[in-house]
């Protein structure tokens, strides 16, 4: 089980900045999170919706780790993120939304074999699983430089790193951007028949795509400025904005501009 | 040790990717060595007064500083180097992101480096031997053994300092730009520091380069024993001693401070 407790975050410029001489205007302390709780199940799937910089990118990185919170914990399998955190990465895939992860010099399956090993992974585990990541998601050309790489294909590699582990938590920020179509579907397939229905694994993912969101997810958070909006499945959200026949597009443009009025 | 083998394999593919680097350094190397070779020729090749407690000419001094420092001092620079270059690839981020400890991270940041500056060291020691006739004789092995290890492990402390530093402004490094310093003016690599004025000597002393310097110089040329270099030795140990766990605590808490504020992708 996932539990994300009062998560709140504040980005604020270094203490250097109070100084006369370092002083930037444009860095002024910036809310991204302010008091975000959930909880999931193992094999649910949660959409994070919101517009941009409403602060879906900050909470998956403080859910995977990377990113401290303000105020607020994270537990997933009974493992606290601040006590725990080795044993917790062990535990999570991440999908971000840069190719800048990755070395540019070497070659995807170089690349893959690197972080392999940094999650633990054997030879013939890296090996097997390489090959049947990438013949899932028609991926030719792994023995190419990642420079040589379109985003697309940058993105491809992406998916292999994150689902390589077989991790039980899965934070995915947009990982269907700059998929072909063909590849979308088979990510939406790989994700419900082998993440959720063989690994029972824990999915949140962003993304700016109606028809995914419907598809794939059992809950919906709806952020927005840092804000939730709105928690839960399609039905008890209708049912929040009494509106039962509402689309998950509906309700998220209903529930984004509650916050305005 | 399978997370420290995917790093020195990452540095290899990466750095081998670079070919026509690895050759311009071997010419480095060279024409360094040559510079020293002509500066020592205007002086006669003879032992002035500042280096008779070593009992070798100038060109004989610079050479073995000048390698050893490159191979000690891997610890000072390679730190703080890799760490911006995984910062500007903004892989770090990724790293961070996997069950890797820092210990584990801060160690197999350099491996590669302190590959490259074995090779380097051979290199000079090739050159000094076959091209300029150094005579290595004297040298007392056992006594460089402890000195290099001890050099690396005061001089890693310093540089996982300065990688903290790196780690939170990024580009400012004032503990690089002090140690870029004291290479050249109190380490002792181009001259030996009693050249200094006194006051200046003083200031050396605070440094574990001097003793370093000093040490393997007379390891090397004068065959001095570990009990002969025990006051050397003490200090380099009592360096390592207190800067390697102050220094992994600093960066530690550097890490902590950026995944607080945001900042582990920015460069």
């Amino acid at each position: 089980m996932l539990k994300v407790k009062g998560i709140t975050k504040i980005f604020f410029p270094l203490v250097l900045n109070n100084l006369p001489f370092f002083r930037h205007p444009s860095r002024q302390p910036l809310v991204a999170l302010s008091d975000v709780s959930f909880s999931l199940e193992f094999g649910q799937v949660l959409a994070l919706l919101g517009p941009n910089g409403a602060g879906k990118t900050t909470l998956l990185k403080i859910v995977a780790n990377i990113l401290l919170p303000d105020k607020g914990e994270i537990i997933f399998d009974g493992l606290n993120s601040t006590k725990n955190g080795y044993k917790l990465k062990r535990l999570i895939g991440l999908v971000t939304n840069s190719e800048r992860t990755f070395y540019w010099r070497l070659t995807g399956r170089q690349n893959l074999e690197f972080f392999a090993s940094l999650y633990g992974l054997s030879k013939k585990q890296t090996s097997q699983q390489i090959e049947k990541l990438s013949n899932l998601f028609e991926i030719d050309f792994l023995d190419k430089r990642f420079d040589n790489y379109s985003t697309g294909m940058q993105q491809k590699i992406g998916l292999v790193r994150a689902f390589m582990h077989e991790p039980r938590l899965l934070l995915l920020d947009e990982p269907s951007k700059s998929l072909d179509y063909r590849c979308c579907l088979k990510l939406r397939e790989f994700l419900k028949h082998e993440i959720l229905g063989r690994q029972k694994a824990t999915v949140i993912f962003t993304t700016h795509r109606w028809e995914e969101a419907e598809e794939l997810a059992t809950l919906y958070l709806i952020i927005k400025q840092g804000r939730v909006c709105g928690f839960g499945t399609q039905e008890e959200l209708r049912q929040a904005t009494r509106n039962p026949k509402a689309s998950v597009k509906e309700l998220f443009l209903e529930l984004t501009s509650k916050q305005e009025k | 040790m399978r997370r420290v083998f995917a790093f020195l394999k990452k540095d290899f593919l990466q750095e081998t990717s670079y070919r026509l680097s690895f050759f311009l350094n071997i010419l480095g190397i060279f024409f360094n060595l040559l510079s020293y070779f002509f500066i020592d020729k205007l002086f006669g090749h003879t032992i002035v007064r500042h280096l008779e407690p070593f009992g070798v000419n100038y060109f004989a001094y610079v050479l073995l500083s000048s390698a050893f420092f490159g191979y000690a001092g891997v610890g000072l620079g390679a730190f703080s180097d890799r760490l911006r270059l995984e910062q500007q690839q903004g892989t770090l981020e990724a790293i961070v992101a996997t069950p890797t400890r820092i210990s584990v991270f801060l160690f197999s940041l350099v491996l590669w480096n302190l590959i490259i500056a074995t090779v380097d060291l051979i290199i000079y020691l090739l050159l000094a031997v076959f091209l300029f006739r150094i005579d290595f004789q004297q040298i007392n092995i056992v006594s460089c053994a402890v000195i290099l290890f001890l050099t690396i492990t005061s001089f890693s402390g310093l540089g996982i300092l300065s990688a903290s530093f790196v780690m939170i402004t990024k580009r400012a490094n004032p503990l690089s730009w002090l140690i870029g310093t004291l290479e050249g003016l109190l380490g002792g690599v181009y001259f030996p520091i009693t050249v200094l004025p006194f006051w200046l000597q003083i200031c050396a002393r605070l440094f574990p380069i001097t003793y370093a310097i000093e040490a393997i110089q007379s390891a090397v040329y004068k065959n001095y024993s570990l009990e002969k270099l025990l006051p050397q030795i003490f200090f380099l140990f009592f360096f390592s001693i207190t800067l390697l766990p102050f220094s992994i605590l600093m960066f530690d808490w550097a890490i902590r401070r950026v995944q607080k504020d945001g900042s582990l992708c920015q460069y």
